[in-house]
This record gives structure tokens, C-alpha cells and sequence, in this order.
């Protein structure tokens, strides 16, 4: 019982709380249907590529509610700046659709993959 | 991000890893046994508070940081337990710095400390001449040990042969009222034993008792809830909240 208690109990904690730190990278990943990040930043740029902006904006708003759903998997193993930069990056991503600026979301697009793939690294 | 909840999770993950960590090292981090230990608590708390706010980056590699200094030191502690040289270097030794009435002057400089250092520490232990100092020695947590000269020293009964019975450790009999037979099982003593004796002190029943402890030489101590004293005496000297 003390060896439990002294022993295992410490180790069990520890190896809990590693876990949750390094649970970004797996957390990030698709899990269900609609929070494929990679895929549908893959769509989106489809869309610009071929000037489809009621579609494109119509993937943002899917990338948007994908990601806050993947936040709220990571948000205790990554660091908020990543968090906040992929926010910024969506946000400035809907301005470039609605100006119909395919370069601007181009920029945008890969920026916000590039915050993604820095998750939990 | 809910960053209150991401705090809260951090400050668990920060809290229990420094309890294990610190069990781990001993109970010479708490007693702040030397310098270097001293400042290896600040650094290791220093990293646990920035584990739990610093939200800009992940919490991993501040528990690599803390996991690093944790080990470093249990490691440090090892090797000052198995091999003595290292110990010398890194604990330090004693110094001996009054030896037979003598300051050591030399010993003094070594350790950078000064004579009124010595005195201040020697009124610590309630010495305010140094004639009846035989031996000081600074310990390595920078403690002074004191061995007065015979004369000096306090008379015992053994100077005047007087046997004297062990008094030992007093147990608690009862605590917030409540009877703890287990302990009374160990003094080979039985509830009707106390019971009488608090009849003796005007108790009747065990709730009315916040303490009671026996020594082994058969002294009891009781204290009640209702202490009946009628003027308290207060020994603050200034007018405050309380």
C-alpha cells in the first residue's frame, strides 16, 4: 500500500500531466467528419484558384468552425500565440474572399497551414 | 481558448509535478540545508509559476526545464550522499572559528564573515559574552554551533546525582472530543481510567474536552472548550484590526 501510494502513484501523475502537454500533436489531427483543418484549407484554395468565392466563403466559415472545435482539444498543450495567429490568419482570409483578392488569400491560406502544422511543436 | 480554464489545468500540471519533485529531493529543499539548494528552490519555483502563466508558449518545455533542475539536484544529492570529496566541494564543511576562547581570525576571513556576524549569531544563542564561548563552528547551512565552556554550562541532575525519571513523549488521549482508543490501547490504559480522571477535573462527559495527552510517567493534561477565565490577558502592545 505505501509503495503504491509513494511509487505509483507519483509516476501515474506524471505520466497524466506529459499527456495532456504533448496531446497538441495528436489532438490536431482529424478526429471526426467536419475538423479536417488540412483538407479544408486544401478546399478553400481550390476555390481561389478557380475563383469560386461564394464556395470559398462558404469553406472558411467550415475552416472557422472546424478550428473551434480543434481549440478547444488543444488548447492545453499549444501555445496560445500559434492559437491566436491561425485566428488572425482566418479572419484576414474573409477579407481577401470578399475583395475577391486571390493573391492576398493565397498569402493568407498558407499562413494559416503553416500555424497549424507549428501546433504542438 | 478559455484561457482561466488553461490557466487552471497549468496550475494543477505545475503544482503536483513540483509536490513530486520536491519529495523527490528531500526534505533538505525545505529546510533550505545550503546556499546552492536554496537557490535551486527559487529556480525550480520560478519555473513552475512561468509553467502555469506563460500561455504564449506551450507547457511542455517549461516541464522539461523543470523536470531538468529537479533531476539535476536529486542527482547533486546522490552524489554529496555517496562520495565525500564531492560533498566537502559542493556542501561546503564545517569551520571551526572559535576553538578553545580563541577567534580564528584566518577562518573568519575564509568564510567572509565578520566578527559582528559572529556576535549577532552568538546572541541567537543567547551568548553575550564570548568568554564563555569554548567552540563555534559555522555548520555549511551557515548556522552557528555553540559548546560553552564547563563553567558555563547549565547544571544538570546529573551534577548533583539526582535520578530523575523519563518523562517521555505525551500521546493524544482525546482530540475535538473525541476518544482515540487506539492510543489508549497503547498506554494500556482504559476508558473507565479516563473517564475517572476527568471526573477528577469536573468533566462529565468526553465532548466537553478540546485536549487531552499522557505522558508515559502518568501525567495528564486536559484542556476543555469552556476555559472559564475570566480576564484574558492581552500581551498586544498597539491598537490594530483584531
Amino acid at each position: 500500500m505505501r509503495k503504491f501510494l509513494v511509487i505509483t502513484i507519483p509516476i501515474v501523475t506524471l505520466v497524466f500531466f506529459i499527456c495532456i502537454m504533448l496531446s497538441g500533436s495528436f489532438f490536431k489531427k482529424p478526429l471526426g467528419k467536419d475538423d479536417n483543418i488540412p483538407e479544408s484549407i486544401q478546399l478553400i484554395l481550390q476555390d481561389v484558384e478557380s475563383e469560386n468565392w461564394e464556395g470559398a466563403r462558404d469553406k472558411t466559415d467550415n475552416l472557422s468552425n472546424a478550428w473551434k472545435k480543434i481549440v478547444k482539444r488543444i488548447q492545453f498543450s499549444s501555445e496560445r500565440d500559434e492559437i491566436n495567429a491561425f485566428d488572425a490568419s482566418t479572419a484576414r482570409l474573409r477579407g481577401a474572399i470578399t475583395a475577391k483578392d486571390k493573391s492576398a488569400a493565397f498569402i493568407e491560406l498558407s499562413e494559416a497551414y503553416e500555424h497549424w502544422d507549428g501546433l504542438g511543436k | 481558448m478559455n484561457e482561466g480554464l488553461v490557466v487552471l489545468v497549468r496550475s494543477i500540471i505545475a503544482f503536483f509535478s513540483l509536490l513530486i519533485f520536491a519529495k523527490i529531493l528531500g526534505k533538505q529543499q525545505i529546510s533550505q540545508l545550503s546556499f546552492f539548494d536554496y537557490v535551486l528552490g527559487i529556480t525550480i519555483g520560478s519555473i513552475a509559476a512561468t509553467l502555469t502563466t506563460d500561455l504564449s508558449s506551450r507547457a511542455w518545455p517549461h516541464f522539461v526545464g523543470l523536470l531538468t533542475w529537479a533531476l539535476l539536484g536529486y542527482i547533486m544529492e546522490v552524489i554529496t550522499l555517496k562520495w565525500r570529496y564531492a560533498s566537502k566541494y559542493i556542501d561546503g564543511e564545517p569551520t571551526i572559528i572559535i576553538m578553545n576562547g580563541k577567534i580564528m581570525e584566518n577562518a573568519l576571513r575564509k568564510m567572509k564573515y565578520k566578527v559582528s556576524d559572529i556576535m549577532g549569531l552568538l546572541r541567537n544563542k543567547d551568548i553575550f559574552d564570548l568568554s564563555q564561548v569554548d567552540f563555534a563552528i559555522i555548520e555549511t547551512n551557515g548556522q552557528l554551533s555553540v559548546l560553552k565552556k564547563p563553567e558555563y554550562e547549565p547544571l544538570t541532575p546529573k551534577d548533583m546525582n539526582i535520578l530523575k525519571a523519563p518523562t517521555g513523549i505525551s500521546t493524544e488521549l482525546i482530540y475535538d472530543g473525541i476518544l482515540i482508543d487506539e492510543n489508549l490501547r497503547q498506554l494500556n490504559k482504559t476508558k473507565n481510567w479516563i473517564m475517572d480522571q476527568l471526573k477528577m477535573q469536573e468533566i462529565k462527559d468526553i465532548s466537553e474536552v478540546f485536549l487531552a495527552t499522557l505522558t508515559p510517567s502518568g501525567s495528564l493534561y486536559v484542556d476543555k472548550y469552556k476555559d472559564r477565565i475570566k480576564k484574558i490577558t492581552d500581551i498586544g502592545d498597539y491598537k490594530g484590526p483584531y
